[in-house]
């Protein structure tokens, strides 16, 4: 027998699942250095895989569809949108405005699926589409405060862009005050709101008289919105 | 409705971009399939449960992976199901053939819509070889592949010792080989 065929005839049982678990474990680990032995796995995956259909098909209890869209929801959902931040970033980065807040905050995405600990730190982009960031916002949960860096906001003149935490379980959307596209914006008006409601909001820009909406409820377009996602574990 | 393989690719393609709704029908369409493929090798329902989430989150995970010129959509994720589960079967203690698998009880579902995206030619094709075998042997590379039985398990079931059913094994799927190479 030749090593070729010694190759296949591996290849062979590990698909068909006839070796036991040592050889399994020891085929497993070895198709990972050997690409004569994966290409063969493969090979034999192909040729064998119509007998799946075969076999009845069992409708898994309905409770394990929540647990498993749950389960690829949550770290997993927050990675993706660190990779499309990541890119916007890339993109902002050539503005030269607010950089290394964004380093920052990009520091402590790259470790979120490291632990499970209850975050504290969040960032949400306030943009009009993808294309356009126009602020940067950070929360921090535990003090309850929020700051705002401009990135790219285009105020016309005599306007003034105010800030807005909107939730559906308030009667509408409730001030943060004036933002600006020259300076960082701080401030302590998330105070009145639990941390659970602070990170379910959404928070948008609306474009306002100068000074601010004269009636405690935006009376301009809303320019830009965005959602908090965990910055730091 | 999905209605062909290019739709499964085309939601996984959007799985590789973390599109959660294309996740959600991707699982509504297959996961019946993949847990008919677990169960029939592990046997119990609290080991298939846990069995097809891991799946299923590798599925999400390694989606990108996946390369429509190499495999089929639903062989992959087939073999996903498969390796997974055979790997927790052989990390547990041996179970007797002669155990009523539990997914054979469940009566059979309505024919699967999967069923009609397996490239059909190719299963006739394997069958064709298969029959082509001798019945006994035939048997057991079907139970091999589809409860997940090992040499020792077929050796006790079909009363030959465990060297023949390895040499059977063998010879057998030199032949399949050699029959479905054109």
């Amino acid at each position: 027998m030749t090593d070729t065929d010694d190759i296949d005839a591996l290849a062979a049982e590990y698909v068909l699942g006839t070796l036991d678990g040592a050889e399994r474990t020891q085929v497993g680990a070895r198709k990972r250095r050997e690409p004569a032995l994966a290409a063969a796995i493969l090979a034999w995956e192909q040729r064998l895989s119509p007998l799946n259909s075969l076999g009845p098909a069992v409708a898994p209890p309905p409770a394990l569809r929540g647990e498993i869209l749950a389960r690829v929801a949550t770290p997993q959902a927050v990675a993706s949108n660190v990779v499309q931040l990541q890119r916007r970033v890339a993109r902002w980065r050539t503005l030269a405005i607010g950089a290394s807040a964004i380093a920052a905050s990009l520091a402590g995405f790259v470790g979120y699926r490291e632990t499970l600990r209850p975050a504290t730190s969040y960032v949400a982009v306030l943009q009009k589409d993808a294309a356009s960031p126009a602020f940067l916002m950070t929360v921090d949960i535990d003090k309850r405060t929020f700051t705002v860096a401009p990135v790219a906001a285009a105020q016309p003149a005599g306007k003034s862009f105010e800030l807005w935490l909107v939730h559906e379980k308030l009667p509408g959307p409730k001030s943060l005050g004036l933002v600006n596209n020259a300076a960082f914006t701080a401030g302590p008006q998330l105070a009145a709101f639990a941390p659970g409601f602070i990170r379910e909001a959404t928070y948008a820009v609306s474009v306002e008289p100068e000074g601010g909406s004269p009636t405690g409820a935006p009376t301009g377009p809303v320019v830009y919105a965005g959602k908090l996602v965990q910055s730091k574990p | 409705m999905l209605s062909s393989a290019n739709d499964i690719s085309a939601l996984l393609a959007r799985v590789a971009n973390k599109d959660a709704a294309a996740f959600e029908a991707l699982y509504d369409f297959t996961s019946a399939k993949l847990y008919g493929i677990i169960l029939r090798i592990l046997r119990r329902r609290d080991m298939a449960d846990e069995v097809l989430q891991e799946v299923y989150v590798k599925i999400w995970e390694r989606a990108a992976d996946f390369d429509a010129m190499r495999a089929s959509p639903i062989t992959w994720m087939a073999t996903i199901a498969r390796n997974r589960a055979l790997d927790e079967i052989r990390k547990r203690t041996p179970l007797s053939i002669e155990d009523t698998p539990e997914a054979l009880e469940v009566p059979s579902a309505e024919p699967h819509p999967l069923a009609a995206l397996e490239l059909s030619q190719d299963l006739h094709a394997l069958q064709a070889c298969l029959d082509r075998l001798e019945p006994q042997r035939k048997e057991i590379v079907l139970q091999a592949y589809l409860l997940g039985a090992t040499r020792e398990e077929l050796s006790q079931r079909f009363g030959h010792p465990v060297a023949t059913i390895k040499t059977w094994l063998h010879r057998s799927l030199a032949q399949l080989k050699a029959c479905l190479t054109p």
